[in-house]
């Protein structure tokens, strides 16, 4: 298994050198320094503040902590996105899901080594039944998931904020949450870094998991083909529908498992709004979107999306340049690769019409 | 009971939440009758409503306010074009990225420009005027919700039987149905698909665009992060059930923006805030529901691609 690993990063180095991916992130960046520049602000200096501010002192630990999140989500996205499901729910599944694993770790009598593990299970499960509701919803009422998932997400958003509000209120603070997690359910740090969450190991997991079944596995070549084409899918016998209902449970499990990871690994409140906010669920896709669905490259591109954001914080303290511009950045890469901004395009198969390739994945 | 939930200042806000959503998904109509699978309204109409807080802070003229917040909504739009249009890109993917790209942006530009966080609110910042239009401003019920509001309202109104003969009943309107109905029969008989593709998207930008206007300008006088919510969305919803047809669009912006006044009205009767926020969205699950199976070209482009 190493060797397989060390081939596919020799294989991506190699075409890194030629990728839009490579034109995309050059564009992007230059960019950002001209926004910063045209608002004010020195881009060398913000560029300076954002590189030592990931990856030199408590930003090493804090970059590994965020890529947790991110590679979850965008593991989520991919498991979807590779099976032609347009799956745009992420942040409620993720918030749902998070909400019932903080409720066991805080409501559930018992001692860590087993409320842990239980919450993260219940995290799942409800993250999965919530991803359900649109799975369904396409398969039997054939209403798009791209839609429905995507409105579901303010449905979560509602019914957690009233949840935190009123039902599961700390009422000892002035602000929307629930109680504090006790201290012994929650998520372990490592001693790495100086505390990085055990959750890291589980997303490592995930992704050598993930990475075995699209390789290794029927099951990971069904869900392919179906995303390629869902037409001769099922034509080539292939439970479509299914399929579908599994993938969106898969996804919705991931998000709930990182949901719950998010408050009691790293918040320890359930705040409400703060899980939206964060907006993980959105990088994770736009990770996943750069790294085509495929779970290593897709770790490699979670770490560098969170020391984006890592890097941002710090630039935003010592440069006074808001770490929105992180945002941008990303958003702006995926345009610029979704565009197919190649320095010399590459047509290797010019008559092919676009809606050949899988829906939200794109040839890049 | 009844009277006291559906009253004039029921319709007048429903007027107020229907007008953004209405002029967003008759951009979005556009696109769908080009062949444009349209899903960057929410990002460009929260563009728009910065653009035009900015720009209406700058001139102290809410005019120009809609001036820059159209100007953001075709620039946005422009990407999705060029990318879709020009570089045959994958319209879901540019959309969704777009939409993030606004989100990102204007929570950047909001401390950069003008050194706040969260809501941006300042005498400089003009507002739009409601207009009452005399005579039919007076007629009992109708006169006050519909005749005494902002000029963009008069224009998302009068878009919708502008848009119906422009669509039916017009050579240029014809063309484009053919571009997104027959592209090649279209390119056949002449009609270039490129032109009118870059058409309908750079309108539709324009009209999002107008609608972040009277977000910001109209319904409130301020700029407050990720205030479109959900409404590009809801557009995007309403294009669907109203079957790309204004008359449909409009009944399909009506309905969810009665959903929307509706919850702030129970919010008024002591309903928890999050219980009113879901309710525009659960009526337009509900409706979806209700409307199923017209949406199997979507299902089509969504699934199987």
């Amino acid at each position: 298994m190493p060797r397989k690993v060390l081939e596919e990063l020799q294989d991506l180095s190699r075409r890194a050198l030629v990728s839009p991916v490579t034109f995309s992130l050059l564009f992007a960046f230059a960019l950002a320094a001209s926004i910063v520049a045209v608002t004010g602000g020195n881009p060398l200096a913000a560029g300076e503040e954002m590189f030592t501010g990931a990856v030199t002192g408590s930003g090493l630990r804090n970059t590994l902590g965020r890529a947790i999140p991110i590679v979850g989500m965008a593991l989520a996205v991919s498991v979807a996105f590779r099976s032609g499901i347009i799956n745009l729910g992420g942040e409620g599944q993720m918030v749902i899901g998070g909400l019932a694993g903080t409720i066991v770790a805080i409501y559930v009598p018992g001692p860590g080594f087993l409320i842990v593990p239980l919450a993260m299970f219940t995290g799942a499960v409800v993250g999965a039944l919530w991803a359900l509701l649109p799975a369904y919803g396409q398969t039997r009422l054939q209403l798009p998931i791209l839609i429905t998932s995507l409105l579901l997400n303010y449905v979560a958003r509602a019914i957690t904020g009233f949840l935190v509000r009123f039902p599961l209120a700390d009422v000892s603070v002035t602000l929307a949450t629930t109680r504090q997690v006790p201290e012994t359910t929650r998520m372990p740090k490592m001693p790495l870094f100086g505390g990085v969450s055990l959750s890291l190991i589980l997303v490592i997991l995930m992704v050598v998991g993930l990475w075995l079944v699209y390789s290794r596995t029927v099951m990971g070549y069904e869900t392919q083909m179906a995303g390629f084409n869902m037409r001769s899918a099922r034509y080539g016998g292939i439970d479509v529908e299914q399929r579908t209902v599994q993938v969106m449970m898969v996804a919705g499990a991931i998000g709930g498992l990182i949901g719950t990871h998010l408050i009691i690994g790293e918040a320890l409140r359930f705040i409400d709004g703060e899980l939206v906010l964060s907006g993980f669920a959105w990088t994770g896709l736009l990770v996943s979107l750069l790294a085509v669905n495929r779970p290593i490259p897709i770790f490699v591109t979670g770490l560098f999306f969170s020391g984006l954001q890592i890097g941002g914080l710090a630039m935003q303290r010592n440069a006074g340049v808001s770490w929105r511009l992180s945002q941008v950045l990303q958003a702006v890469v995926i345009v610029a690769v979704a565009c197919r901004l190649v320095i010399r395009r590459r047509d290797r198969r010019p008559s092919q019409p676009v809606d050949a390739e899988t829906a939200g994945v794109g040839e890049v | 009971m009844f009277e006291q939930i559906f009253d004039t200042a029921l319709f007048d806000s429903a007027t107020r939440a229907m007008i953004p959503i209405l002029l967003a998904a008759l951009g979005g109509m556009i696109c769908e009758r080009a062949g444009v699978f349209q899903i960057a309204l929410e990002g460009i109409m929260l563009a728009g409503a910065f653009a035009a807080v900015a720009g209406s802070y700058l001139a102290l003229n809410s005019g120009v306010g809609v001036m820059f917040g159209v100007a953001a909504g075709m620039l946005i739009s422009l990407a999705l074009a060029y990318g879709t249009v020009t570089r045959k890109g994958d319209s879901i993917v540019l959309g969704i990225a777009l939409n993030l790209l606004a989100m990102g942006l204007t929570g950047f530009l909001l401390p950069q420009l003008f050194d706040v966080r969260g809501v941006f609110q300042h005498a400089r910042i003009d507002g739009l005027d409601r207009i009452a239009i005399p005579g039919l401003s007076q007629i009992p019920w109708v006169g006050p919700v519909l005749f005494d509001n902002t000029i963009l309202t008069y224009v998302a109104l009068l878009l919708v039987p502008a848009l119906w003969v422009f669509l039916f009943r017009t050579p240029i309107g014809l063309r484009l149905r053919g571009v997104g109905e027959r592209p090649l029969a279209a390119e056949t008989l002449g009609v270039s698909p490129t032109v009118y593709k870059y058409g309908a998207v750079l309108t539709s930008g324009a009209l999002a665009g107008m609608a972040g206007a009277q977000l910001s300008l109209g319904n409130v006088v301020q700029f407050a992060e990720n205030m479109s919510s959900g409404r590009g969305w809801v557009a995007v919803v309403a294009v669907m059930l109203g079957r790309a047809h204004p008359a449909g669009v409009l009944a399909a912006a009506a309905l969810f923006a009665l959903a929307e006044a509706l919850g702030f009205r129970f919010q008024g009767n002591g309903l928890p805030v999050q219980v009113t926020d879901a309710l525009p969205f659960v009526v337009t699950l509900i409706a979806l529901i209700a409307a199923r199976k017209r949406f199997a070209r979507l299902l089509d482009l969504t699934t199987s691609a």
